[in-house]
């Protein structure tokens, strides 16, 4: 009797386990399923030996390759550089907080409004040249050279340099702020100063070298990014030789299939190259180096002057993002504005009232982020509320494959995989692409405070009798409501910066803030292209604004 | 050799942790700083030791050997620390961790000194195993021994002992006294527990303040 009794609960304990496998296998099942899917469908495309045959015999491949690998490889070269130098003096100064409370302004700004923008300062007509024209430069038409979208890719390499460094530095201050990471590497640092080391020594002996290990996936998904970027390529890059993304994406654009199978194995072609530079990038960080050879104590004689010199070198980058948030504002809403003056002759509205009456775009935008973030974050809190870590753990690479692979790759299979389920060029595969695309960064976002939210509130929420839906309602959602609210609108923010996937999978037909930004840049439309652009960065910030209001906490500290 | 260090006030942000107190502390003596923990013991040694921590407050004078450190940073002051956790860096080995505190010269030079350092310990097999690898006993001795190389002339230790098992900890506390005597230092050991003190004589009793509310003392 005792044994059956036994048994009986041990059924139920079973099915229970059961009924609560049910969820996560009933989350992860279609996502994942679609994810290999359209892994799937691009290998397929790989097995085209003609293509390949036809990609080896173009001109231009070489020239490609070497170009993206110029650009991409300075470009992270660059911010990986700068954000070093700025954490040497940064770190464990007066003014480490302050930059760390800026870094999330910066981060919000898309990389193609960011381009445009750059693109008005630097081209030959654009702010600069107007500044020092024509008293110094003596130019009274704009001069014909190729500024903007010069043929060493140096605009390009300027551009992902600006955007990145914030975001090689946020990941930096959340590795540094985690436990006692920080605090440690701080009395590290005392440590070695005591010892005799200056303190521009000690930061590159001691706090660096750890660092440095600590931000490598952030070096992998920068350099992955730098590499195989498009719509900033598209503005800011040169044309002739184009990178590889750029190229690969215009033979998939092109009606012919012949063209499309070439634009399909030139993608896989720049995962390779991506695997390469990643794994060169792996070895370079992991060399040995020795720390302690000569014993060398550095010196302070210089160090006031480096720690201004660095000071004003971050200066120039807030700056340069403001110049680059005025000049898109002034150009959305200038009307005639001849070249060398500063300022325009006179104000128009004509590009924001041609925004405002093709107002389903900007409807379009703020529906697909709000849907997909929302989907996402829905998704994402069933699921970590659900699946145990281990599940969790083994399932994040293939979530996070649309941030692993090239973006023009992962779309050509985001395609087929849509065109098999005959979605493609419809609303619901739009949807289901930015879905996509946004759940690894919201996860990202979220995972963190909710795998630090204390357990223990929820023994104690037990046992003053409340259900675990009421500790969820009452509880946990509400503590964690501004990680919740955040995460939130990061997912609307990536949504809104997508360019591939919505003119992929819309076929054309559907046009969001980005799309038209990215399309009007090569035209000639200066303030329309500027009032989209100006909506790529303001949709986005009045996002973060509204969740950072929203998630404030109920009694401010101090 | 000998260390002076006049307070005329110290405090963290608004709150004042002591005022005009003087020590001084001849060479190869161990002065025992006794309070307890939160009066601002550790304070007192990131003052003397110059480290910039933010929001320390330190008026005063700090001489050793007759040489005002005042204006020094803390790499130019020659005053070895030693900490309650050993802060061995995890990414050198335990042999670099000591070559990297020997002043600079001769590549053979220095390599000596370091091997010597571990011949000292006794740890020649472990020189080239990671810090984190050892026990922490092991480690403790191995960060006074990379404290000492650095050759200070002062030695200010904050609580080294208190992390130790007590079985350790007695054994490790002669160890370190008699090196610090060897090199006829002067050395300031802060400590809550009386059982640490080196010298019963030469024990300074953290005062209390007679204003601990902020509120309550004007700035002069």
């Amino acid at each position: 009797m005792t044994l059956s009794k036994k048994s009986g609960r041990v059924g139920t304990a079973r099915k229970a386990a059961l009924s609560w496998a049910v969820v996560p296998i009933a989350l992860i099942v279609p996502v994942g399923g679609a994810l290999v899917a359209l892994v799937g469908f691009a290998l397929m495309q790989a097995a085209n030996a003609t293509a390949w045959r036809a990609l080896f015999e173009a001109h231009w491949l070489l020239q490609s390759v070497v170009m993206t690998l110029w650009t991409g490889l300075a470009a992270t070269l660059c911010s990986w550089s700068v954000c070093a130098w700025l954490l040497s003096r940064a770190f464990g100064s007066v003014w480490w907080p302050a930059l760390v409370r800026r870094l999330g302004t910066l981060l919000a700004l898309p990389h193609a409004g960011f381009a445009i923008g750059f693109v008005f300062l630097v081209a030959p007509s654009g702010w600069i040249l107007r500044a020092i024209s024509p008293w110094l430069t003596g130019f009274n038409q704009p001069p014909h050279v190729a500024s903007s979208q010069d043929e060493f890719g140096l605009g390009l390499i300027a551009v992902l340099t600006l955007k990145e460094v914030p975001f090689l530095l946020w990941c930096a201050a959340s590795q540094l702020q985690r436990d006692d990471a920080g605090a440690l590497l701080l009395k590290q640092t005392h440590a070695a100063s005591s010892l005799g080391y200056s303190s521009t020594k000690s930061f590159w002996t001691v706090v660096w070298p750890q660092l440095r290990l600590r931000l490598r996936w952030p070096l992998f998904a920068v350099l992955s990014y730098n590499l195989t970027v498009v719509d900033a390529a598209l503005i800011a890059g040169p044309s002739t030789p184009a990178t590889m993304s750029v190229r690969a994406w215009q033979w998939l654009q092109d009606a012919a299939e012949e063209a499309n199978a070439i634009g399909a194995v030139a993608a896989w072609s720049l995962a390779f190259v991506v695997a390469l530079a990643t794994c060169a990038a792996a070895l370079w960080l992991c060399a040995k180096r020795d720390y302690a050879q000569d014993g060398d104590r550095g010196s302070e004689r210089w160090a006031s002057i480096f720690y201004s010199i660095v000071r004003a070198l971050w200066c120039f980058i807030c700056a340069m993002y403001l110049v680059v948030f005025a000049i898109t504002l002034i150009g959305s809403a200038s009307g005639l504005w001849p070249f060398p003056a500063f300022v325009p002759q006179s104000l128009s509205w004509q590009a924001w009232r041609s925004v405002g009456s093709s107002a389903h775009t900007l409807w379009l935008t703020l529906g697909l982020g709000v849907a997909s973030a929302g989907i996402a974050l829905v998704w994402c809190v069933a699921w970590l509320e659900c699946a145990p870590a281990k599940w969790d753990a083994r399932a994040r690479p293939l979530l996070c494959l649309p941030l692993l692979l090239p973006s023009v790759l992962w779309v050509t299979g985001l395609h087929r995989f849509t065109l098999s389920l005959h979605i493609s060029g419809h609303a619901i595969g739009l949807l289901v692409a930015h879905v996509l695309v946004v759940l690894p960064y919201v996860i990202i976002a979220l995972a963190p405070a909710y795998q630090k939210f204390d357990a223990r509130f929820s023994h104690i929420s037990y046992s003053l009798g409340k259900s675990h839906a009421l500790y969820l309602l009452k509880v946990k959602w509400p503590v964690l409501r501004a990680a919740l609210l955040s995460a939130f609108a990061v997912g609307f923010a990536v949504s809104v910066a997508q360019f591939l996937p919505t003119l992929t999978i819309g076929e054309g037909r559907f046009e969001t803030v980005t799309s038209q930004a990215v399309t009007l840049a090569s035209g000639g439309q200066r303030s329309l292209t500027a009032a989209y652009a100006a909506l790529q960065w303001l949709l986005p910030a009045l996002m973060f604004m509204l969740a950072a209001w929203l998630g404030a906490p109920r009694w401010m500290s101090r | 050799m000998s260390l002076l260090v006049e307070i005329e006030s110290l405090g963290m942000g608004p709150r004042p942790l002591l005022l005009n107190t003087k020590l001084s502390i001849a060479s190869g003596e161990v002065l025992t700083v006794m309070g307890e923990s939160g009066c601002g013991k550790s304070t007192l040694l990131s003052a003397i030791a110059g480290l910039s921590i933010l929001h320390l407050r330190f008026m005063g004078r700090v001489t050793l050997n007759d040489r005002p450190l005042d204006a020094l940073p803390t790499s130019a002051r020659r005053i070895g620390l030693l900490f309650q956790d050993d802060l061995l860096f995890p990414h050198m080995s335990v042999r670099e961790n000591l070559l990297f505190a020997v002043p600079p010269g001769t590549k053979r030079a220095r390599a000596e000194s370091a091997d010597a350092a571990l011949a000292e310990l006794g740890f020649e097999a472990m020189a080239h195993r990671s810090p984190l690898t050892l026990s922490g006993g092991q480690r403790a001795r191995v960060s006074l021994m990379r404290t000492l190389l650095a050759e200070p002339h002062a030695v200010l230790l904050d609580e080294p002992f208190s992390k130790l098992d007590a079985s350790l900890r007695e054994h490790f506390r002669h160890w370190v006294f008699e090196r610090i005597r060897a090199r006829a230092l002067p050395a300031l050991l802060v400590t809550h527990d009386a059982a640490d003190a080196y010298d019963a004589t030469r024990i300074w009793r953290w005062p209390d303040l007679p204003a601990m509310n902020p509120l309550d003392s004007q700035p002069s």
